[in-house]
């Protein structure tokens, strides 16, 4: 079938053998490129974890509630801080569905991940942290679920529309036909 | 699974909204929590400031006997756990259980160490600052709320036991409820919560798939069989009907391709 697209095609240009190593080598590039961007997403997601974790004891390491509250004063209240978390988990889940319609690349996963540990941070010194620790877990396993999910689709289909240019190039020795 | 237009389609927006769901009902149920454990202590000083009110004549007529049995009354209401009255010195001296009378509290306790973690004892505290919650010797919840017996003008100057004008507290009155109606409410709640959550989710995906089955997967599948029955067989069948619009114009768009080089053939094979 693409045999038969390649002969219907006589105006392509055939590129000359280094030209076709040149294409090569730039789709393997892009193809590992691509590889490595598709763990980002659960990347974010072990080290929002590992956050969740020292979350769970208590952020043994930050100085007391009190003791920043002193020095800061009253941080938000708890209820406030639940309502931005409702807000934030909304705009991120929409915003997340939208690059996925839209198929564009955005590399925001990091970004999430210190979002959510604003939010611990806010609880904690609020003293509402064991009340809402499940709240800002189940947003950011749903926030960053929907980001690795959106960009592993994106590099899977990336690399597979790659590695069908790569088969084009090395049949035909010409470039892959535009979409 | 994930690869298939139905993966596609349905993780996404099962993710999403399950997640957003749970969500939304984790922090609706932390509120709800936090309104009940702060309408159950403004409950327990307004039951506090009730029995201060009652006892407070006992009290300056030194009616020993009187407010003994006014604190063992309200300790026998259902859903108080104790009642006890502390003096100066944190010795109980009046309590609805009879044991703990004499009995010193140790000012590093829970509840006391609030007031007595600086040299000077705090004398004011916030409504909420008085409340601890804590479980009892049977493992049950107890929420207690400590409130101190003010010293006034009728007591420093009353003739039967005087209490000096500079002494701020005279003792406290330390009365705990029973928070197990309360929890037993969240567990309500907590379940109906997650019941809530299923539905909504099994709802939602069984809505998705069926109008993605009813509206894209079938007529897909008709689609599909078409073009492969076309292939293998010589005659061109017509495109199946009640397609959706686009997935007709593909099916129409084919049968006149094929159609015109089936043409085209005959022709070529006729002129040959």
């Amino acid at each position: 079938m693409t045999d038969k697209c390649a002969q219907q095609r006589p105006t392509d240009p055939v590129i000359p053998r280094s030209g076709a190593e040149q294409l090569k080598d730039d789709l393997t590039k892009e193809i590992n490129r691509l590889n490595g961007l598709s763990t980002r997403g659960v990347m974010a997601l072990a080290l929002f974890l590992f956050v969740s974790i020292l979350a769970w004891f208590g952020f043994l390491f930050l100085p007391a509630p009190e003791a920043v509250t002193a020095v800061l004063g009253k941080p938000p209240s708890g209820r406030i801080i639940s309502i931005v978390l409702l807000l934030y988990t909304f705009s991120a889940i929409i915003l997340s569905l939208s690059r996925m319609t839209a198929g564009l690349e955005h590399r925001s996963s990091f970004s999430h991940v210190g979002y959510l540990t604003g939010f611990f941070i806010f609880y904690y010194f609020d003293t509402s942290l064991t009340d809402n620790y499940w709240a800002v877990f189940g947003s950011g396993i749903t926030v960053l679920g929907v980001e690795s999910y959106r960009i592993w689709n994106f590099c899977a289909e990336g690399i597979a529309k790659n590695k069908e240019d790569m088969e084009y190039v090395t049949r035909t020795g010409r470039p892959p036909p535009e979409e | 699974m994930f690869a298939t237009l139905a993966g596609k389609a349905l993780v996404p927006v099962g993710l999403a909204v399950s997640g957003f769901m749970v969500v939304c009902c984790l922090v609706l149920f932390s509120v709800i929590r936090d309104d009940l454990h702060r309408g159950e202590i403004v409950h327990a000083t307004n039951l506090a400031d009730t029995i201060l009110k009652s006892t407070r004549y006992a009290m300056h007529k030194s009616d020993r006997e009187t407010l003994a049995t006014i604190i063992r009354n309200v300790g026998e209401q259902k859903g108080v756990d104790h009642v006890r009255i502390f003096n100066k010195k944190g010795v109980v001296t009046f309590s609805a259980k009879s044991g703990e009378i004499n009995r010193q509290v140790d000012k590093n306790a829970e509840g006391c160490v609030v007031c007595h973690k600086g040299a000077e004892p705090v004398t004011n505290l916030g409504t909420m600052q008085q409340a601890r919650t804590f479980k009892n010797s049977d493992g049950k919840g107890v929420m207690a709320i400590t409130a101190p017996i003010y010293n006034g003008p009728d007591c420093s100057t009353a003739a039967c036991h005087v209490h000096a004008a500079s002494q701020k507290v005279l003792g406290t009155l330390d009365i705990g409820l029973s928070r197990t109606e309360l929890d037993r409410s969240l567990a309500m709640l907590r379940i109906q919560m997650i019941i809530f959550c299923l539905m909504s989710l099994i709802l939602t995906i069984g809505g998705v798939t069926a109008l993605l089955r009813r509206n894209v997967f079938l007529p897909l599948q008709k689609l599909r069989t078409y073009v492969e029955l076309s292939a293998e067989k010589g005659d061109l069948p017509e495109p199946p009907p009640h397609l959706p619009h686009d997935l007709d114009v593909i099916a129409n768009g084919f049968y006149r391709v094929k159609h015109d080089a089936a043409d085209k053939k005959q022709n070529s094979g006729a002129s040959a």
